[in-house]
């Protein structure tokens, strides 16, 4: 079988090099034969890859901003519908950890420790 | 495209874990017929049953990241410290086997003459076979590294050559392996050294006839542009493995075949 497959695509190979100009159909010949990423990916890693080159992180990959959590700097919470929960450890190494709701509009305050949580609209890629 | 928040993989149902269930379950109910009863069916139908899934399986999971795009950096990761984990426990399988032989070559019982090697057996020259497929080994190793070297450049020509060559010197060990075996002057049943030596020696030739197969799954998978410059995940775990058994061997080289002589 792989034989027959090593045969194929020596025959695809010497052909697509004669009709060479198309970098499209040559699938990354021009760099010596291997696609990369950019030509490649799909699907959901393609979503990531295109977004995380304007900068963005639709899936929350990366690590949340840190904000002072003050009214003038309230903590950013991105969230895809009109409310999400919010965990708040209000002190370093804190075990017990402060639950609750975070509504759109206006900031709310962590009732233990009064920090200021902002709801913030999250598109996300469909 | 699945309407989630996260990058994570969330599988499809699968029939392949209870396939490989059942395998599991006619493997060992097979091997228990056969030394009773003499009957291979069971163990047949197992084997069959553990290829198909082994295939269906893995196939699934090409499809699922290289055709379908699901492997997002945090699945990659995921998969990483998965193939990590499953080597370590490799590691402790043959770990086992070593703890057997110097417990039995360090002390050796006045059963076997009070001395390692034992009384009446003749062993292998270290310098002989052994050595040149110490160096088979080593050099499948660079040739190995320089498919991934080739991949990481983009130099398709060069990651088939050298996965081919690679893919070659596994065949090469294994064979002249298989010819040490024929020719050795002493069995498994020769006293602890028969059992020390064959079953560390024949463990790792298993794993090594695996580490070929998967090396040559990539090979065919890179032939087929599955691979990109920056995502070869399955391309790395191959490697990963192919060292792992490389390592190994050296430990078996140097405990066994030379202090051991």
């Amino acid at each position: 079988m792989a034989a027959r497959l090593l045969l194929r695509s020596s025959i695809r190979a010497a052909t697509t090099c004669r009709a060479a100009p198309f970098p499209i159909l040559t699938r990354g010949m021009a760099a010596g034969g291997i696609p990369t990423d950019e030509e490649q990916a799909t699907g959901l890693e393609k979503i990531v890859m295109k977004a995380a080159q304007q900068g963005a992180d639709p899936y929350s990959m990366l690590k949340p901003k840190e904000y002072a959590g003050s009214k003038a700097d309230p903590h950013l919470v991105p969230s895809i519908t009109t409310k999400r929960i919010v965990g708040c450890v209000c002190e370093e190494d804190n075990t017990a950890v402060v639950w609750f709701w975070l509504h759109q509009g206006e900031a709310q305050r962590c009732p233990s420790c009064g920090s200021h949580y902002k709801l913030m609209p999250h598109e996300l890629p469909h | 495209m699945a309407h989630q928040a996260h990058a994570y993989h969330m599988v499809d149902p699968s029939p392949w874990p209870l396939t490989g269930a059942i395998a599991a379950l006619l493997l060992t109910s097979g091997t228990a017929v056969w030394f009773h009863f003499h009957s291979l069916t069971l163990l047949t139908m197992g084997n069959i049953l553990l290829l198909l899934t082994m295939y269906q399986w893995w196939r699934d999971i090409i499809r699922e990241g290289t055709f379908q795009g699901h492997h997002t950096p945090p699945v990659q990761k995921g998969l990483r410290y998965g193939m990590i984990l499953f080597i370590t426990s490799e590691v402790f399988f043959f770990l086992g086997f070593f703890w057997a032989f110097y417990h039995s070559s360090l002390a050796p019982s006045p059963e076997l003459g009070g001395c390692w090697p034992p009384t009446g057996i003749i062993t292998l020259d270290p310098f002989e076979v052994p050595l040149l497929n110490t160096a088979v080994l080593l050099a499948s190793g660079v040739t190995v590294t320089w498919a991934h070297h080739s991949i990481m450049e983009g130099e398709r020509k060069q990651t088939v050559q050298a996965l081919t060559l690679t893919i070659l010197l596994g065949f090469y060990f294994t064979f002249l392996q298989g010819m040490e075996y024929y020719e050795a002057p002493f069995t498994i049943a020769d006293g602890v050294y028969g059992s020390t030596f064959f079953v560390a020696t024949g463990f790792h030739g298993l794993h090594v006839i695996i580490g070929s197969t998967f090396l040559a799954i990539c090979l065919l998978r890179q032939i087929q542009y599955h691979f990109t410059s920056e995502h070869h995940f399955g391309f790395e775990a191959a490697a990963w493995y192919w060292h792992f058994v490389d390592v190994v061997w050296l430990f078996l080289y140097v405990s066994i075949y030379w202090w051991g002589s």
